[in-house]
């Protein structure tokens, strides 16, 4: 799936990393995110798949496992 | 009317005297000593003596006052040691050698408020004996707000195991005096269960940091023990099935209470089955409702037989991330810092970067959930063990809010000492009996020792008696209540050590009538051991609950009732008489029927109006 929106750190817990989507969900990046990823207010377009098993500490969104991304 | 009215004023008057008197036996403290000369010594020889004994023991000793020079009274500063020596040296030249004692208004019995004076928000906080004495204690506003010292009178946690399963917990240096089980970190298959993100040593923190080791804050439940499981990864994610894998570990070995602080995906028929095994070998479950700020909680809080818990901030409001409605079964403090760290919520946890230890100020219905799951530990802790009842009480001694369309708080804010009060119900507490009587001063070997002269065993059954009595009202008593404790003393036994004083020269009748419990007060003056009908009868304490029970002193007329039915109830047992009425049956039952009418009253007096 494609997901497009901004990246935003969320003091939650010990800390976690959210896409927001133009699509209205918010979804936890999950640790596969790349580090050139992780940038407040970096608008992307990412392509991935939500892990349906995943838990995490945030509990913020569904995990959302990065395969690519580009920016916007 | 007037002569009723004068009599309530003479037995109110004489119970103040009576709890105020702190008894002969009270020794004071000293810092100096009394030197008194002879007076038919010469001034140049008691010059000679005192320069003597100021170069031996580097003194410099004044005169009392300048009224003292007459009678040759000096003051030297010293303790007993010196007090020995002066005693031997100064012998033949003087009349007496003493401890000069301070007297003074003895400190209260109940800790006096105190207010701190350093610059933290919560300068003017009041501090209760159970108040720990860890220095940041004080910036812990989650902890007062769930009302966790009013449950520590009881208890701490002891002998019941919470597993954490997180992202490990680390052994930081406020968590050193925790006791800690063996746990088992899923991620990486190992028995050694670390932390490699901080999160899981928080949420193990706030349920039980080591606590009264002046460092650091506090936990819930600090004599807990902690059992650490990860099933998150260094990035604080993990898999459904470690995750339910470590819910079974939990439950076969031994934990009592599990607290999980994550959330995500969706239902799974796994974790479900490990939740009901769980549930099924007794174990409370505690979850995060989740941080999306949504309505309904996510999983796993969201199952049945799991408790969600929401977020809310210092002034008791949901916080804005917090999820709300469906799942969401209490509410407890997770901490708001969008305003400063002041708002977090404060444990000792590692760096994630560095390893080290650190204080760190958290939000997040993380941090909310092990408050609950601290809660629980303390409800298990006085013995309610069925996860069914437990969670029927942490919701019933709750904190309702009562508008609350959208269900942000569930049965309401958390509160430790009601729900460990709740707990305690039916169940006799020998902890808070004992309690009770060591507050009371039974527990001082002067008391017993004094006592000797005193018939004891009756007086014994009194007051133990009078604790009953009030121990079966007691959904209606406040049972910590310092005017209640004295109306029972004052009701049932008195300060009956007092009888056994022998002072030289002095009357005995007012030690009588000071160690007279109320219905020996008729006959206490003549010093006869038959009861006055008058004073052995429900008659006085029901004056003193009409007139007292609008008042501050309503505690003192209900315990005085309950004290004087346990007193004549113990009277018709053992010494059964009565002045104008005799002993034997008429007797019995005269102070039986009384006994009765007395408890009746309490009771009735001591329900709130409606109940």
């Amino acid at each position: 799936m494609t997901v497009k929106g901004t990246v935003e750190y969320r003091e939650i817990g010990t800390g976690a990393w959210v896409l927001v989507g133009e699509n209205g969900t918010t979804y936890e990046l999950g640790a596969s995110a790349p580090d050139a990823l992780l940038k407040s207010g970096l608008t992307v377009e990412v392509e991935g798949n939500v892990d349906e098993n995943a838990m995490t500490l945030a509990a913020i969104g569904p995990v959302l496992e990065v395969k690519t991304f580009k920016e916007v | 009317m007037k002569r009723f009215l004068l009599l309530c004023l003479f037995v109110v008057g004489l119970a103040v005297a009576l709890t105020s008197f702190k008894g002969l036996a009270a020794r004071g403290t000293y810092d100096s000593i009394v030197l008194d000369f002879r007076e038919d010594i010469p001034q140049e020889q008691v010059e000679r003596r005192l320069s003597a004994i100021a170069q031996e023991y580097d003194l410099s000793p004044r005169l009392n006052s300048e009224f003292s020079a007459a009678d040759n009274v000096y003051i030297v500063r010293g303790d007993r040691a010196l007090l020995q020596k002066l005693k031997k040296e100064l012998a033949k030249s003087t009349e007496f050698v003493e401890p000069n004692y301070t007297y003074g208004i003895p400190p209260l019995a109940e800790p006096a408020e105190t207010e701190s004076t350093g610059d933290t928000p919560t300068a003017s906080v009041p501090r209760s004996q159970f108040a720990p004495d860890d220095p940041m204690y004080a910036k812990q506003w989650n902890l007062r707000d769930i009302n966790v010292e009013g449950a520590w009178s009881e208890t701490k946690g002891k002998g019941v195991t919470v597993a954490v399963i997180d992202t490990g917990v680390s052994s930081v240096p406020d968590l050193k005096n925790t006791e800690f089980v063996e746990g088992y970190d899923f991620v990486n298959d190992r028995a050694v269960a670390t932390d490699d993100n901080g999160h899981g040593t928080h949420v193990a923190g706030t349920v039980a940091q080591s606590t009264n080791n002046n460092y650091g804050v506090a936990g819930v439940a600090y004599e807990a023990k902690i059992m650490p499981l990860k099933v998150l990864s260094a990035s604080g994610s993990g898999q459904i099935s470690d995750i339910a894998e470590a819910i079974k570990f939990a439950a076969d070995n031994g934990a009592d209470v599990i607290n999980m602080s994550l959330g995500g995906g969706g239902e799974s028929a796994l974790m479900k089955e490990a939740i009901e095994y769980a549930h099924n070998k007794g174990v409370v479950i505690i979850a995060a409702a989740g941080n999306s700020g949504q309505n309904a909680a996510g999983y796993p809080a969201r199952y049945a037989r799991v408790i969600g818990v929401s977020a809310t901030n210092a002034t008791g409001d949901k916080t804005p991330y917090s999820n709300y409605g469906a799942g969401v079964d209490i509410a407890a403090p997770g901490g708001d810092t969008r305003n400063g760290p002041a708002g977090g919520i404060l444990q000792n946890t590692i760096d994630r970067r560095s390893g080290n230890g650190i204080f760190a100020p958290l939000q997040g219905t993380s941090m909310a959930s092990p408050h609950v799951a601290g809660v629980a530990a303390l409800v298990k802790g006085v013995g309610v063990e069925d996860p069914n009842e437990v969670t029927e009480v942490l919701l019933q001694s709750a904190r309702e809010v009562s508008d609350d369309p959208n269900n942000h708080y569930g049965a309401g804010h958390l509160d430790a000492a009601s729900a460990v009060q709740l707990a305690m119900k039916g169940k006799l507490s020998w902890n808070h009996f004992f309690r009770w009587l060591r507050d009371n001063g039974y527990f001082n070997l002067k008391f017993w020792f004094d006592g000797g002269v005193v018939a004891l065993l009756p007086k014994v059954l009194m007051v133990l008696g009078s604790y009953l009595l009030a121990w079966l009202l007691r959904t209606y008593l406040p049972l910590g209540s310092w005017n209640l404790a004295t109306g029972l003393i004052f009701g049932s036994s008195g300060l009956f050590v007092l009888r056994g004083l022998y002072i030289f020269d002095l009357p005995q009748w007012p030690l009588r009538v000071a160690g007279s419990s109320l219905p020996e007060l008729g006959t206490a003056v003549q010093g006869s051991s038959a009861l006055n009908p008058i004073f052995a009868s429900v008659l006085i304490p029901a004056i003193l609950v009409v007139l007292l029970l609008g008042s501050q002193w309503k505690w003192f007329a209900i315990g005085t009732s309950l004290g004087v039915a346990s007193c004549l109830a113990v009277s018709a047992f053992f010494n059964p008489a009565l002045v104008w009425l005799g002993g034997g049956i008429v007797a019995s039952l005269f102070l039986l029927v009384n006994a009765a009418l007395c408890f009746g009253l309490a009771a009735l007096s001591a329900k709130p109006e409606g109940a």
